[in-house]
């Protein structure tokens, strides 16, 4: 199908697909989602990304119509949306589990928005075919749901969805219940996909891997707030906080306390670190470091170093992890490639003392 | 009462594998034999009965005890007899009204409870179960007082309205237990689509349901037509239900045509739970009505 005959239609070319103003949930006591302000370019393939119980379906569902925000307003492009029911919102979804009305076969799964809109049968059948085309399910139109594998009922959801041509596209964990193989196979299918409808895409994971690997931008939730919004890079080499550092990704979060322009770690080594302005002499913080930038014994020149007593190794493949003890209950991961000319298990034995090294500018001073 | 109602709970396997016997080596499968022959004792307690009256409708003869030839001549009394066709009319008339009624209140009535999310629908759920426990003796004399009082003068319309006060529940009962198994999510994704909440469940929930709709009617269908006891309380002079007119007709002395009578009224309850279980399938689905009704669900 080429790439025309599904773009969204927008009302108005310059405003954005979705916007959030102060929108706020409660269930009761609980804020699912607190005084969010969020904006999605369209043709955005935007990630909402966070623990479950953060928030992120709630916001997927007050987009979909099925909840309403308690407080706040969203706009679907410019269009403020909260007296539109679900089912006159020009946005689809594509659910975790599928919910495949199984009574109905492929086809006519596929066509069941389209024939709510009264569009003429002939158009009917050329999209169904076209959208079942696009999802590779050609020749599968008569099949029931029942008789579909898991991956096959996600794409017939997904043609459902996208048959309608909606200007965004809701995606709630739609890979969730897909096996490590076939979920890597269609993250990749999907981010296709998306390039090649142009629609806007909010998709919603727990899964950070998955979000750093299709997102153009993300936006890290915690707790019903956003904790940190921006490209998979950047959340991943510039995490704003403890959170986000450690939910993206693995990252060692060492404690420590500014001192003289400094982080002083509670092992009692010294580093040399960007300490922001927001951080006075004596703030407790933590510095961060992802494990894959941290050099063991050949240090280069200029490289912030600390020592410290080899405690493990973990044999994971492509790597080997190395933990090292920098002081009591301080405890550091680092990764080493298992390339050819040296696996770090012929270097270090269990109780080897180590110099670590990292690149000031890979060190994170997070509050 | 209905044969799916007296559905047979004989044991299909001893819970726990039996003591092996000193010496002997352990055999997986051994059994205990003697649960075959309860089960049999246990059928023949059930059927017998049925099969006798059924026998003895054919019998040339008058006589209850000795089978003394083939014949239809109590099938010809039971459809001269002007009273007792009116009777069977009357019957199907309650039963038919009562199934399209009690079904569609009972089946709104399962959405509601599952639907609507609110603290009142689980003290509703109890509420609801109440008829099922209820004696049917103090059902029935407490529509009749209810009818007394509201002077509504009995009928087959004060019958039909007990049936359906009953019937309602059970047929909660079985639709509830399919909405549950529905997800949420279906109902969400149809509205997703475009579709209003009404065409939701019309295009989306009901056809889920349907199986267990069906089956639920049909078992109303054949609680309602051979019911006594309400129908005793609740009818007018005339025309009677039939099961109240056999009970009226038996006072003045048992005759075989009784036994033609049981064995039409026998053959209508079986073909509409057949029905029940069989309707589903020609409706292109894979689950029968019996799972439906037994809980059985195709996940």
């Amino acid at each position: 199908m080429s790439a025309d005959t599904v773009r969204a239609h927008s009302a108005e070319p310059s405003a954005s697909a979705i916007r959030f103003e102060g929108v706020t949930k409660r269930f009761g006591e609980l804020r699912a989602v607190d005084a969010l302000d969020l904006e999605i370019e369209k043709g955005e393939f935007f990630s909402l990304l966070g623990p479950s119980g953060c928030g992120k379906t709630t916001t997927l569902r007050m987009v979909a119509g099925f909840e309403q925000p308690t407080e706040g307003h969203i706009y679907l492009d410019g269009e403020p949306v909260e007296t539109v029911p679900p089912y006159r919102r020009n946005v689809n979804t594509v659910f975790q589990s599928y919910a495949l009305f199984e009574h109905l076969d492929v086809a006519d799964n596929v066509a069941f928005g389209l024939k709510r809109k009264k569009v003429s049968s002939d158009e009917i059948r050329t999209r169904v075919a076209e959208a079942l085309e696009l999802v590779e399910l050609h020749g599968r139109e008569k099949a029931r749901p029942r008789e579909l594998s898991g991956g096959m009922k996600q794409r017939v959801a997904l043609a459902r969805a996208l048959v309608n041509r909606p200007s965004v596209l809701l995606l709630d964990e739609p890979l969730g219940a897909l096996d490590l193989k076939l979920r890597k196979q269609m993250q990749v299918e999907l981010k296709g996909i998306q390039r090649e409808v142009g629609i806007t895409f909010l998709y919603v994971t727990h899964d950070q891997e998955e979000a750093l690997a299709m997102s153009d931008r993300i936006a890290v939730m915690e707790h019903g707030l956003v904790k940190q919004c921006s490209s998979p890079e950047d959340i991943y080499e510039h995490p704003s906080g403890p959170f986000v550092a450690g939910f993206i990704g693995t990252s060692n979060l060492l404690s420590g306390v500014v001192e003289n322009g400094c982080v002083k770690l509670a092992s009692g080594a010294t580093c040399v670190a960007e300490v922001p302005s927001d951080c006075p002499q004596g703030a407790e913080v933590h510095l961060s470091v992802r494990p894959e930038k941290i050099w063991l014994d050949e240090l280069e020149e200029g490289m912030v170093e600390v020592g410290g007593t080899i405690v493990e190794r973990v044999y994971v493949g492509t790597t080997t992890q190395v933990i090292v003890e920098l002081g009591p209950g301080m405890r550091v991961t680092a990764l080493e490639q298992n390339v050819a000319r040296a696996r770090s298990d012929d270097r270090w034995q269990i109780g080897d003392r180590v110099r670590l090294g990292w690149h000031r500018e890979h060190a994170r001073v997070l509050r | 009462m209905s044969t799916v109602e007296s559905r047979p709970t004989a044991p299909a396997r001893p819970a726990a594998e039996p003591a092996r016997a000193p010496g002997r080596p352990p055999k997986e499968f051994d059994r205990p034999r003697f649960l075959k022959l309860f089960m049999g004792v246990f059928f023949l307690f059930l059927f017998a009965p049925i099969v006798l009256v059924v026998l003895f409708s054919f019998n040339s003869s008058r006589s209850l005890q000795d089978f003394q030839g083939f014949s239809t001549r109590w099938y010809e009394t039971f459809f001269e007899s002007e009273s007792l066709r009116e009777s069977l009319v009357a019957s199907l008339e309650i039963a038919l009204v009562t199934m399209v009624i009690g079904t569609i209140l009972g089946t709104m009535l399962a959405y509601g409870l599952v639907r609507a999310r609110t603290r009142v629908s689980s003290s509703l759920n109890v509420l609801m179960l109440v008829p099922l426990v209820t004696p049917e003796i103090v059902a029935g004399a407490s529509a009749l007082l209810l009818f007394t009082q509201v002077k509504l003068e009995l009928s087959l319309t004060t019958i039909i309205l007990a049936h359906i006060t009953f019937s309602i529940s059970y047929v909660t009962v079985v639709v509830r237990a399919r909405l549950v198994s529905l997800s949420h999510e279906v109902e969400e994704a149809s509205m997703d689509l475009g579709a209003t909440r009404w065409q939701t469940f019309r295009l989306v929930t009901l056809p889920a349901l349907w199986p267990a709709v069906v089956a639920a009617g049909l078992l109303v269908f054949a609680l309602s037509f051979d019911d006594f006891v309400l129908s005793f309380f609740t009818t007018g002079e005339s025309p009677q239900p039939l099961p109240v007119r056999i009970w009226t007709q038996i006072r003045f002395g048992v005759r075989p045509t009784i036994n033609a009578i049981g064995t039409f009224m026998l053959v209508i309850s079986v073909v509409s739970i057949g029905l029940a279980l069989l309707l589903p399938r020609l409706f292109g689905r894979r689950e029968s009505g019996l799972k439906v009704l037994l809980g059985r669900e195709a996940a």
